[in-house]
C-alpha cells in the first residue's frame, strides 16, 4: 500500500504525457478534443493523489466538462471546414517545433539534481480549507470580486459576437 | 504521499508546458492553437499545485488558491475564444491560420 500513490501518479502521469502528444500528432480536430479531456481528466487523478481534492473536482467540473463541451461544440458547429486540407504543420513548423524540445532539454538538465520533497504538514486541499483561504483575512476577496468581472466581460463579449453575426446574415435575407 | 518526487510532479509540468507550447506554435488548425493554450495552462496549474504541496501548514494552502483564478480565466479565454473563431471562419470559410493575414494587406 506504501507504493499505490506512486503508481497511481505513474499511471496518470503516463496517460497525460501520452494525451499531450496525441494533441501534438493528430490531424483532425475532434481526436484532438478527446486527447484535451484525457489529459484533464488524468491531470485530475494526479491533483486528488496530491491531497488536493477541490482541484480535482474543479478539473473535472469546468475544465473536463464545461470548457471541453463548448470546444466539442464549436468543433461540431464548423464541421464544414475543409479539415482535410488544412495542412498539419506549416513549413515552419518542423524547424519551430526544435524550441520547445530544446526548452524541455534545457530546464530538464538545469534542474536534474535540484532537491524538493513534499511537506508532511501540508494541509489537505478541501474545498473549506480553500474557500478559508479565499476569504480569510489576507485572502483575496478582491481578486474573486475581478474574476467575477472578468467573467461577465467575457460572457457579454461572446453574446455580442455571437448577436453581430446573426444580424448580418438576417439582413442578408431580408435583401 | 511522501513517496511521490516532487521534482516529478515539476518535470510532468514542464513536459506539458513545453508540449503545449508546440502545439500552439506549430499547428496550423486554429482549434488546436487554442486547445495548445489550454495546455500550457493546466501544465502551469499542476506547477502551483506541486510546489504548494511542499511548505507547512496554512501557505500549502496559497498555491491552491490560484489555480481557481487561472480556471476561471482559462474559461473566459475559452469563451471569446471560440466566439471569435465563429466570427472568422464565417468571413474566411477557413481554419487555417496562415489565411487569418489580412493585417498584412
Amino acid at each position: 500500500m506504501e507504493f499505490l500513490p506512486q503508481i497511481y501518479f505513474g499511471v496518470f502521469a503516463v496517460l497525460s504525457l501520452l494525451c499531450a502528444l496525441t494533441l501534438l500528432f493528430t490531424r483532425h480536430p475532434i481526436n484532438g478534443a478527446m486527447g484535451l479531456i484525457g489529459l484533464m481528466i488524468s491531470l485530475s487523478g494526479i491533483y486528488a493523489v496530491l491531497h488536493a481534492p477541490f482541484m480535482a473536482v474543479l478539473q473535472v467540473l469546468v475544465y473536463a466538462s464545461a470548457i471541453a463541451m463548448l470546444l466539442v461544440f464549436v468543433i461540431m458547429i464548423l464541421n464544414a471546414a475543409k479539415d482535410r486540407e488544412t495542412l498539419r504543420f506549416g513549413p515552419l513548423g518542423i524547424i519551430l517545433l526544435v524550441v520547445p524540445a530544446l526548452l524541455a532539454a534545457l530546464l530538464t538538465h538545469t534542474y536534474r539534481g535540484a532537491s524538493l520533497s513534499f511537506s508532511e504538514a501540508a494541509i489537505r486541499g478541501t474545498a473549506h480549507n480553500t474557500g478559508a483561504m479565499l476569504f480569510g483575512p489576507t485572502g483575496y476577496v478582491l481578486l474573486f470580486e475581478a474574476i467575477a468581472l472578468v467573467l461577465m466581460v467575457a460572457v457579454v463579449g461572446a453574446v455580442l459576437l455571437a448577436k453581430h453575426d446573426l444580424d448580418s446574415s438576417h439582413k442578408e435575407k431580408k435583401a | 504521499m511522501t513517496s511521490i518526487s516532487a521534482m516529478g510532479v515539476q518535470f510532468l509540468a514542464l513536459f506539458l508546458f513545453c508540449i503545449g507550447l508546440a502545439v500552439t506554435v506549430t499547428r496550423r488548425n486554429m482549434f488546436f492553437i487554442l486547445m495548445g493554450v489550454e495546455v500550457m495552462l493546466n501544465a502551469a496549474n499542476l506547477s502551483f499545485v506541486g510546489f504548494s504541496r511542499t511548505f507547512d501548514g496554512v501557505p500549502s494552502m496559497e498555491g491552491l488558491t490560484v489555480p481557481v483564478f487561472v480556471i476561471a480565466l482559462a474559461a473566459a479565454e475559452a469563451c471569446v475564444g471560440l466566439a471569435m473563431l465563429i466570427v472568422v471562419f464565417r468571413t474566411r470559410e477557413s481554419l487555417d491560420s496562415d489565411t487569418y493575414s489580412r493585417m498584412k494587406e
